[in-house]
């Protein structure tokens, strides 16, 4: 017989993980449409169907093949600090964005990050992180903060991995809903559609060795350059 | 079938009178080399890597290393097309491996990648590169043979490329994609069944986020065509462009290597000189 708890009843993690996928917490992704906007000015997401093919096509793979793996491996790296590892998991993060302001988007959103679990949280790990990027300069990464913020808080790998997959989609619709004729059900219940994908992603990802983190989409690429030039334009990415 | 386990390597040198040469050689099949030719007006050693079988096969192992010392030049292309024949077993590798010093400049322009249906292959490119070094280089992928309705019917494709500039790590790509997940991206975005890909790096010894060309090659986009360019981490340029067919696709490039030619003389040497 198994005496163990079915279900972990520490839910100290849970709230503050709850805190940093909200909204209202202070990262400054609203700005960003992650190139989102520039494939809108190109015509290719025009309505609920192409966004939602945009989300299955595009954001749930760069999801499995590039965020979420750097994000375990740098959970795991956290663990008992392997610094080298860690500064080379930003480095792959930022070589791994070809377009510039996609590339920035990340840092902005990972240095802001880093520095709320450094601030916030007084951890100890969080505080020894933002000393090192700045003192080797190291660039930030979303997916390396978020791992930074689920050591901080004590969360477990899988948690920390749903809540990066669930900000980026909300955040992708949050600004599909002010670029496109999107209401507020249309977005839910995509975002349902999608995050029911994501314990799938997850699983293959976590499992995802550091030479196989990557993903090819030149459309998205191409569309994210070509939105940093354009005459008119909503977000930074 | 005959396997091959090539290689090729190569290292160019300046001369005293400012010319580029090929201060070592050393290749074994399918390898095989044409005679250089020295363009005296971009001042560039043009080199033709040539494939004397049919293409690819199931087994071929293929290694190649190119070296470029400071003040030399050096253009490295092929003379049609890299086809990787459709394999019942087994599987092809190739891997390249770049190096450019500090004044050295180095373009890479092979002709496009046809990966053939239930074709495996797996492409690993390392380019280091010293602050002060110059590159284009420049990949190009077809969806296969379309004109005998196959395209993205590979059975495994991964090209990987991997770009360090002083050592640290300016670009990674991977491409590992199924061909119905490229098929699908492809349709999604108006380029089509036969779409071909281009990815491009240009590093410069004065890389600035923002250079005049950059605005006349972007302005190649629309028709069909989609090319996008933005600064790399640091030290360089990606470029990618788009088209619905490989004529298109090899216009693109050429109009891109002549535009960028005003800012880099060394892209005004013509590939298709040999």
């Amino acid at each position: 017989m198994n005496s163990a708890p079915a279900t972990s009843t520490d839910t100290a993690w849970l709230c503050s993980l709850l805190q940093a996928g909200d909204s209202f917490y202070p990262t400054g992704s609203y700005a960003h449409s992650f190139g989102l906007e520039g494939l809108v000015q190109e015509g290719v997401i025009r309505d609920r169907e192409t966004l939602r093919q945009f989300l299955l096509q595009s954001v749930l793979p760069t999801l499995r093949h590039t965020e979420l793996p750097i994000a375990a491996h740098a959970w795991r790296a956290f663990d008992q600090p392997e610094w080298l590892l860690i500064g080379e998991l930003c480095v792959l993060s930022s070589a791994l964005k070809t377009a510039r302001e996609a590339r920035l988007a990340s840092e902005n959103i990972g240095r802001q990050r880093a520095e709320l679990a450094a601030n916030l949280h007084a951890s100890a790990l969080a505080q020894e992180f933002v000393r090192r990027a700045a003192a080797e300069n190291w660039p930030h990464s979303s997916a390396v903060a978020a791992a930074l913020e689920g050591r901080a808080l004590g969360a477990p790998l899988p948690a920390v991995l749903a809540g990066l997959a669930y900000t980026t989609l909300a955040a992708n619709l949050a600004a599909a809903m002010k670029i496109l004729r999107l209401g507020q059900n249309a977005a839910q219940s995509l975002l349902t559609e999608t995050l029911a994908v994501v314990p799938a992603v997850i699983a293959d990802a976590e499992s995802t060795p550091r030479d196989q983190i990557g993903w090819f989409n030149p459309w998205l690429d191409i569309a994210a350059a070509r939105h940093e030039t354009a005459d008119a334009r909503m977000f930074i990415s | 079938m005959a396997e091959f386990s090539g290689h090729l390597s190569l290292r160019a040198a300046a001369r005293s009178d400012g010319r580029t040469a090929l201060a070592a050689q050393s290749f074994r099949a399918p390898y095989h080399l044409s005679k250089p030719y020295w363009d005296e007006s971009a001042r560039v050693l043009l080199m033709q890597v040539v494939n004397p079988t049919a293409g690819i096969l199931a087994g071929d192992q293929l290694q190649s290393e190119i070296l470029v010392d400071g003040g030399a030049a050096l253009l490295v292309t092929t003379p049609s097309a890299s086809r990787v024949f459709r394999m019942k077993a087994g599987s092809a590798e190739c891997r390249q491996h770049f190096a450019v010093a500090a004044g050295g400049w180095l373009e890479v322009l092979p002709e496009p990648l046809v990966p053939h249906r239930d074709s495996r292959y797996r492409q690993t490119t390392i380019v280091d590169i010293e602050s002060g070094g110059g590159l284009f280089f420049v990949d190009q992928l077809t969806a296969g043979r379309v004109a005998h309705d196959e395209a993205w019917s590979w059975d495994r494709l991964c090209l990987e490329i991997d770009v360090r500039l002083d050592g640290e790590l300016i670009l990674r790509e991977r491409l590992d994609q199924s061909g119905e997940s490229l098929r699908a991206l492809a349709e999604f975005a108006g380029s089509g069944p036969a779409a071909c890909l281009v990815s491009a790096v240009l590093i410069a010894p004065d890389a600035a986020v923002e250079t005049p060309w950059r605005a006349t090659v972007s302005s190649l986009h629309g028709d069909g065509l989609w090319v996008g360019v933005s600064a790399l981490r640091r030290g360089g340029w990606s470029l990618k462009f788009v088209a619905r067919d490989s004529v298109r696709l090899r216009q693109a490039v050429r109009d891109a290597r002549t535009l960028l030619s005003a800012s880099f003389p060394r892209l005004a040497c013509d590939p298709r000189k040999l």
